[in-house]
């Protein structure tokens, strides 16, 4: 059984706002699912079907094996969540906080225990209006705990916490995983993700672009770098672009960039503008899985269209 | 029961709202004030006057019940949508009709707390000045009021469940004691009068003073007065509705009180059902159970994204 799975998933506010289209989804059971993309992509939408808070516009979800619409409250009886964008009862303690979640999930848990695995031991008395955003995440996730849930769906949960607090989230969420629970946790940060996830999905504008593991990704991307060369001078032609395996060219200025498939084609590039002009230094870099992440999304919002990695235009490439 | 675990948590959270204790403050204020300046005519008898004294309760409390709980009440969920905590409310194995019921009792349990302390304030200032207790009086009058003060918290919380920010939920609870209450006794609008330029010139039907009754006792505001009558002794009750037709049989369509014939007539008046003092409590259901079930029944379908 899947923990998670999503059929044809379709959510349209009103008219014009597609926010998750056709989504074909499934997280399998105890693995640490790392649902990315940036803000915008769908991914709060899609766990908010998932939770039932909205309903869809086509398509179905099932959590756990149930249906998120008909069963949802069976289905929340055995989940935990960390929802995104809270605000915590101001008047009440982060202790009458656990304790109403251990009331209404029916659980057992020592309200203490948890306060001590979240880090909020010395701060359980006090009423939560006072906690900065780090503690009132550090409650939150304590209050996704309770119960032991067969399944944690985490909403941007690093955000606002510190180093060490999300040093220690990932240690909870890691034993949580080994002690059998699915977690599935949305991020824009591609390093929290990786840093836990067996699996990651990309959103970007409503669609799923890519689902693989981290290792998948990397090698998808395979060693592929990028090289700066700083010349003397612009020869006319110097068709970089044809070079094999050079698959994107750029040239600002007197600094040349080729995004290079493999890293043998970087000495190519070198040795093959160092016979046309002078090469005043080289910057050579790997791919990361930053710039992988940005070539699913386009650089997010920020990002313009066109810094979308394509194939390698000739129109681009003057040099 | 999740419903009460939910309630039980709002309850909790509430009740330490400072501004709660200082309206309450304020209700115990004003009704101890009262009891205390409070006074008959000469020669009434101090249980009489005691008696008196809870009805002006209850006709304060028929004005600033509703702004207290419409205001202490138009939050509850509309709040929680606005400020993103009812994603922990759902995200737990709570209902959306446990959210609504949950909300619904705490919230009565306030506003039974605010009136039950105007009233035992009152009570106790009494006690020490004229040494009477009018029992069945002050549990009536006390319990219609809770009932009156129940109303608004219906349809508070169904403003509510109906909105899905702060602002809006404002406007409706604006919105509701506007057509709920101030329509009705607002200098210059005069629905019984719109009714009848209806009824009379628009359709030219013949006129229907029982209608235009009708239309002003819809407004909670009325049906809570009348529905007193049902708790007041005989003394007490007022003869809403029935004036205008003892009027009409007296005096050649003239008659007015304290006119020969007039007192007689008013007690001959036989209302039609949808007038009499028990279907006050009708209309007061009505006003609880209809509002709420729409604002249930929106919010179980909204998106709260």
């Amino acid at each position: 059984m899947a923990a998670i799975s999503t059929d044809g998933l379709t959510k349209r506010f009103g008219e014009d706002v597609l926010a998750v289209h056709d989504l074909d989804l499934t997280i399998e059971e105890g693995e640490i699912f790392g649902f990315l993309g940036p803000n915008g992509a769908g991914k709060s939408t899609t766990i908010n079907v998932l939770l039932d808070f909205i309903r869809p516009t086509a398509g179905s979800a099932q959590v756990l094996g149930m249906d998120a619409q008909a069963q949802s409250r069976e289905i929340r009886r055995n989940i935990g969540v960390l929802p995104e964008g809270f605000e915590l009862y101001e008047r009440l303690t982060a202790r009458e906080h656990l304790e109403w979640v251990i009331e209404t999930k029916d659980a057992a848990d020592d309200p203490d225990e948890i306060l001590q695995t979240v880090g909020l031991a010395d701060d359980g008395d006090r009423a939560a209006g006072g906690y900065s955003t780090g503690m009132g995440q550090r409650l939150a996730f304590g209050m996704a705990l309770v119960g032991d849930p067969d399944l944690l769906i985490l909403d941007e949960p690093s955000s606002g916490l510190d180093p060490n607090g999300i040093q220690q989230m990932r240690r909870i969420i890691r034993e949580q995983a080994e002690a059998g629970t699915t977690v599935f946790f949305s991020s824009h940060i591609l390093s929290e993700v990786e840093a836990v996830c067996d699996r990651v999905g990309i959103m970007n504008q409503g669609e799923l672009v890519t689902v693989d593991t981290i290792d998948g990704l990397r090698e998808e991307y395979g060693g592929a770098a990028t090289i700066e060369l700083e010349c003397a001078a612009l020869p006319q032609s110097l068709a970089v672009h044809e070079l094999p395996g050079v698959e994107n060219v750029t040239v600002e200025g007197m600094t040349i960039t080729a995004h290079c498939a493999a890293p043998e084609a970087k000495v190519d590039v070198v040795e093959h503008v160092a016979e046309h002009t002078d090469v005043l230094d080289i910057l050579s870099t790997e791919a990361s899985l930053e710039e992988l992440f940005n070539s699913y999304t386009g650089g997010g919002r920020d990002g313009r269209p066109s810094q979308r990695e394509e194939p390698a235009d000739p129109e681009e490439v003057t040099a | 029961m999740s419903s009460l675990a939910v309630a039980r948590k709002d309850f909790k959270d509430v009740r330490r709202a400072k501004t709660l204790w200082l309206v309450i403050g304020l209700l115990g204020l004003i009704s101890g004030m009262l009891a205390y300046v409070f006074r008959g005519s000469t020669g009434t008898p101090d249980s009489e006057v005691v008696q008196n004294l809870f009805y002006s309760i209850a006709g304060i409390n028929a004005i600033l019940l509703p702004i207290v709980v419409l205001i202490a009440t138009y939050l509850a969920i509309a709040g929680e949508r606005d400020s993103g905590s009812i994603k922990f409310l759902l995200g737990l194995p709570n209902s959306r009709r446990d959210v609504v019921l949950g909300k619904l009792i705490s919230r009565l349990g306030m506003v039974t707390v605010a009136v039950a302390v105007m009233f035992v304030v009152a009570l106790i200032i009494s006690l020490v000045r004229f040494a009477v207790f009018p029992i069945g009086v002050f549990v009536g009058i006390f319990a219609m009021t809770v009932l009156y003060g129940a109303v608004f918290v219906g349809v508070a919380v169904a403003v509510s469940a109906l909105t899905s920010s702060r602002s809006r939920a404002v406007a409706g609870a604006v919105g509701t004691y506007f057509v709920s209450i101030l329509v009705f006794f607002l200098p210059g609008i005069n629905v019984r009068a719109i009714v009848r330029f209806l009824h009379e010139d628009l359709l030219g039907l013949g006129a229907n003073i029982d209608l235009y009754q009708f239309v002003q006792y819809v407004s909670p505001f009325f049906a809570f007065q009348k529905a007193l009558n049902l708790v007041l002794p005989e003394r007490m009750q007022n003869d809403f509705f029935k004036g205008e037709r003892a009027s009409q049989a007296t005096q050649g369509g003239q008659g007015a009180p304290g006119q020969e014939g007039y007192e007689a007539a008013v007690e001959a008046v036989d209302l039609p059902f949808y007038l009499t003092d028990e279907f006050g409590l009708v209309i007061l259901a009505v006003w609880l159970v209809v509002p709420l079930a729409l604002g249930y029944w929106r919010f179980e379908r909204a998106d709260l994204g």
